[in-house]
């Protein structure tokens, strides 16, 4: 069962992130009434870009080449900590959700340095916007699984996500958290309202602007990289709803289903709601940081209760 | 014990040759030599304790008023001096380096000695018992320090920073003063064990030593906000002084707050609360700080009253937990504030080390003159990046170690459920913010100086520097190295004093719940970099050995980028800077070109100035003004205010002395 089980973990891992951006476009295109792109066509998208050969700026260092490695690496390592498939990971420890938190910081941290490293007006400001609302949107995810853990009495982020909606007091705590993590997704994968992948304007773009010197597989490891984020939060989110307890292979199934459907709940935001202002992000995050606020207080509340 | 006698009779002697002697060469081989000796015959005495665990004690006899002096080496001093003394050696190395194109036309001699007598100075503070003695290491340290501030005293700036830089140290030492005052009248002695019979015994007298203990360890170790001092001291020094002052010398404030620790038998809660609140509050103001600096070692200053402040919340928990005897908390706070204060050493000086690398090959730290280092200057570039990396708190590299177990104390189970649980981990979600903000200060720092293109023509880079500065530089990066990639490492090496801490719980158990933490870490680490090896050799695979081609960066069509174009360090943290403007406050004067047809250029110059210090100056220098416009709101007929006022005077009055009545 377990080696099974790790070997779904990882399929689902890989297979995944493409898949869900295949969902959101064909979400956004619905939406838009287009028949929209096949399901699988970031696989196609993405191979294709493994082919191509990059050219590189006459500017760059090392950084530039090492940064979507460090990137896809560290995204890929904190994957082994994620509930991707319901309540369970293959790597599990007390306060890992730390670690992944700051591996994505890892590797963001080094995106933005490809960034400054081109010497590129835009870019610099690509980098500056990322790294800011990157900071901005940490608290909030630390608030929201700090919460988790308290509320659940562990520590792993597979084990956050045990609350379930069984009473009132549960049910906001996981949707609040849900809420905060949903928002930190959407700045943390780029998407609207926060940003918006298919923007063509180069100033209003943050995390597009900042990979605008990156060419063939160095491009594809960082969207793939992108996509993978995208598709653990989502998988979080899922798994803190997820109906059926973790460990089967029906609870792995369900969680599945509810990440696709969680993506498509981001398409479907993206196809209603305008993109926000660039001055207007850090509030929008602030939302986030007090919906995790309410949970913290309602779960210190709800166990200061039973003292 | 007389392995540690001997040691400071060589420290002393080298510090004479280095004065004596003829030329500057022969005084730093003495200062090398003797701080070798030294360091070699310390850690001797030091490293069976600090690793197993003991004490020595021994006792001194000196002529009046002193008496005797009480020497006493425990774990805790003895994990402060197994690392300081080599800190300082490495730091005398750079030195040399450092200081070689002045051999010719200064006398380097000075520095030279000064940097034993800051070893001698540690060796005391680290060691002794007793309260003269100790303030007589102190105060050596802090004239020492200042000393090794003003080598450039013909500049004026510099001149004003180490005045500064002493006056600021003095007022702590007052306040020190005053604590080991009252602790002298309430017990006739003035041996920290006898004080500790007092620290005992809760009360209102223990509480005002408590605080005036934490104003003035805070003063030493530049905690917010009593931090106005530090960037000036930093960024007017050399870069080993720098790297000492911050990473080594300062640590003295947190060993004394630790110190002081041992002897409160049981604190009380509020001490843990405000310590972890000041502490909270300094990290978060001092990493606002650290992104929007022009000067570099500034930037690395303000990064120290950030790092100082992520080890005193650890502290505070740890207050936390001996209040609701968690032994849990404990570990995990003494542990992480330990383990953080010691890797803080090691990457903020190898930071410093590569910043006066920097000052030495181009003669400016203004990183909006600098660009494009990394090619001209790449180790020191690859340096930079793993103690910037290592600073950030990213794994696998060493300040996560500790942090981590800082995150994991603060969402700990152990802590009461209720408000508790809720500021505590809103403490972390703050640790959060600050290390999302640290990464943005670094990637400033590292990616404005290094990456892209020379952003002033003026700046000339003289390549890479010697060997002398580059030694030390890779050491200080190995240990970050090290001590990420094997946390049993640094949790060995702060095991025994944490226990001392442990200890004050009676009946805790003997087991290292940061040791079960940390295992895995090491895994992680480990997975990391195979993961980037890996991906390393497929990319390698899919370019078939082909070179890739080059071009000009892509301008988003425009054909004539220059490098003035590049995005600056202002505009780099300006959003951040924007919604903490409060806090960060940005000085703006411009002049823009006007209509359709401007005549003249214009010219913006922005500035980020320190608004605690702004603020003080303001009240200092515009005294009388503000006492002024306070005077010009009484009103011309008194009348009922007047009265009113009056008694509400009274009251206090009466309510002050009857509380004072009452205090004895």
């Amino acid at each position: 069962m377990n080696a099974v089980a790790i070997l779904l973990h990882v399929a689902a891992l890989l297979a995944l992130p493409p898949l869900l951006l295949g969902v959101i476009q064909r979400t956004k295109a619905l939406w838009a009434g287009r028949k929209g792109p096949r399901l699988l066509q970031v696989y196609s998208d993405l191979r294709r870009l493994l082919r191509k050969r990059p050219v590189y700026s006459q500017v760059t260092t090392g950084i530039f080449r090492i940064a979507p490695i460090v990137l896809l690496a560290s995204t890929l390592v904190s994957g082994a900590f994620a509930p991707l498939l319901g309540g369970w990971a293959p790597v599990s420890f007390p306060y890992d959700f730390v670690v992944v938190a700051y591996l994505w910081g890892l590797g963001r941290l080094f995106l933005v340095l490809a960034a400054l490293d081109t010497g590129s007006a835009f870019e610099g400001m690509g980098a500056s916007r990322e790294a800011t609302y990157a900071a901005v949107a940490e608290p909030a995810l630390f608030l929201a699984l700090g919460t988790l853990a308290a509320a659940t009495g562990h520590g792993a982020l597979a084990d956050l996500v045990g609350l379930g909606l069984r009473g009132p007091a549960e049910a906001v705590v996981s949707l609040a958290c849900l809420a905060a993590v949903f928002v930190f997704m959407q700045v943390e994968a780029a998407r609207v309202p926060v940003d918006d992948p298919s923007t063509h304007l180069e100033l209003t773009m943050i995390h597009e602007v900042m990979i605008l010197d990156h060419a063939g597989p160095d491009l594809a490891a960082i969207q793939y990289a992108s996509a993978m984020k995208l598709t653990i939060c989502a998988a979080f989110i899922a798994a803190l709803v997820n109906p059926l307890p973790g460990g089967g292979l029906a609870s792995a199934a369900a969680n599945v289903v509810l990440t696709l459907v969680v993506a498509a709940a981001v398409g479907c935001v993206e196809s209603l709601v305008a993109r926000l202002r660039l001055r207007a992000v850090p509030q929008y995050v602030l939302s986030a940081v007090v919906a995790a606020l309410v949970a913290l207080l309602t779960t210190s509340w709800w166990q200061g209760g039973g003292r | 014990m007389l392995l540690i006698g001997v040691a400071v009779l060589v420290l002393l002697a080298g510090a004479a040759l280095a004065l004596v002697l003829r030329d500057n060469p022969q005084r730093g081989w003495a200062s090398l030599a003797t701080q070798g000796v030294a360091t070699v015959l310390v850690l001797a005495e030091t490293l069976p304790l600090a690793l197993r665990g003991g004490e020595l004690r021994y006792r001194v006899a000196w002529s009046y008023p002193v008496e005797s002096i009480a020497v006493h080496l425990d774990a805790l001093g003895a994990f402060f001096l197994t690392w300081s003394l080599p800190l300082t050696l490495l730091g005398t190395v750079y030195a040399f380096g450092y200081l070689r194109p002045y051999f010719q036309t200064r006398n380097a001699g000075v520095q030279f000695a000064l940097l034993n007598v800051i070893s001698l100075s540690f060796v005391m503070i680290y060691t002794v018992e007793s309260a003269f003695a100790f303030l007589i290491g102190w105060e050596i340290a802090a004239v020492a320090a200042w000393l090794l501030v003003v080598w450039d005293y013909r500049n004026q700036k510099i001149r004003f920073a180490g005045f500064n830089y002493l006056v600021s140290t003095h007022i702590g030492l007052f306040f020190l003063l005053a604590a080991f005052m009252v602790m002298h009248s309430q017990t006739g002695s003035m041996d920290f064990q006898s004080f500790g019979a007092f620290l005992h015994v809760p009360g209102r007298l223990r509480s005002i030593t408590l605080v005036l203990l934490v104003t003035s360890f805070g003063l030493k170790s530049a905690f917010f906000p009593f931090h106005t001092w530090l960037p000036r001291a930093h960024s007017a020094a050399p870069a080993h002084v720098s790297a000492l002052m911050s990473g080594v010398i300062h640590k003295a404030g947190l060993f004394g707050l630790l110190r002081f620790t041992l002897l409160l038998a049981e604190p009380e809660a509020w001490m843990g609360w405000y310590l972890l609140g000041l502490s909270a509050l300094s990290a978060l103001v001092g990493v606002l700080y650290t992104t929007t600096q022009r000067d570099l070692k500034r930037l690395l200053g303000y990064s120290s009253t950030e790092n100082v402040g992520i080890a005193g919340m650890a502290i505070g928990l740890g207050y936390l937990g001996l209040c609701w005897r968690q032994p849990a908390l404990v570990a995990l706070g003494f542990t992480g504030g330990l383990l953080h204060l010691f890797n803080h050493a090691i990457f903020k000086c190898l930071l410093f080390y590569a910043a006066g690398a920097i000052y030495r090959a181009t003669h400016t730290v203004d990183l909006e003159r600098l660009g494009g280092l990394a090619r001209r200057m790449p180790w020191t570039a690859a340096l930079f990046l793993v103690g910037g990396l290592a600073i950030s708190a990213m794994p696998p590299l060493n300040g996560f170690v500790s942090e981590l177990l800082i995150y994991a104390g603060l969402l700990h189970q152990a802590v009461p459920p209720g408000l508790e649980r809720a500021l505590l981990v809103t403490a972390a979600a703050l640790l959060a913010f600050i290390g999302g903000v640290s990464a943005l200060a670094t990637a400033r720092a590292f990616g404005l100086a290094f990456l892209g293109t020379p952003r002033d023509a003026g700046v000339h880079c003289e390549g890479e520097v010697s060997r002398w500065m580059r030694g030390p530089m890779v050491l200080h990066a190995a240990g970050a190295a090290l001590f990420g990639l094997v946390p049993g490492l640094g949790l060995a090496f702060v095991a025994q004093p944490a226990r001392l801490f442990r200890a004050m719980l009676p009946g805790a158990d003997a087991s290292l719940a940061p040791a079960e933490l940390l295992a895995p870490v090491a895994w992680t680490g480990l997975a990391l970099l195979v993961t980037v090896a890996a991906l390393v050799a497929v990319r390698r695979a899919l370019a078939g050995g082909a070179p890739a081609p080059r071009h000009v960066t892509w301008g988003c069509g425009y054909g004539a980028p220059t490098a003035r174009m590049q995005y600056t360090g202002t505009s780099f943290s300006l959003q951040l800077a924007e919604v903490f403007q409060a806090i960060v406050p940005l000085l703006r004067r411009d002049r823009l070109p006007r209509g359709p047809f401007p005549s003249g250029a214009g010219h913006v110059n922005t500035h980020s100035v320190d608004a605690v210090e702004r603020r003080m100056f303001e009240g200092m220098g515009e005294g009388d003004g503000l006492v002024r416009r306070l005077a010009s709101r009484i009103p011309p007929d008194p009348g009922f205010a007047f009265g009113a006022g009056l008694a509400v005077l009274v009251l206090v009055m009466w309510l002050l002395v009857a509380g004072a009545g009452g205090a004895r």
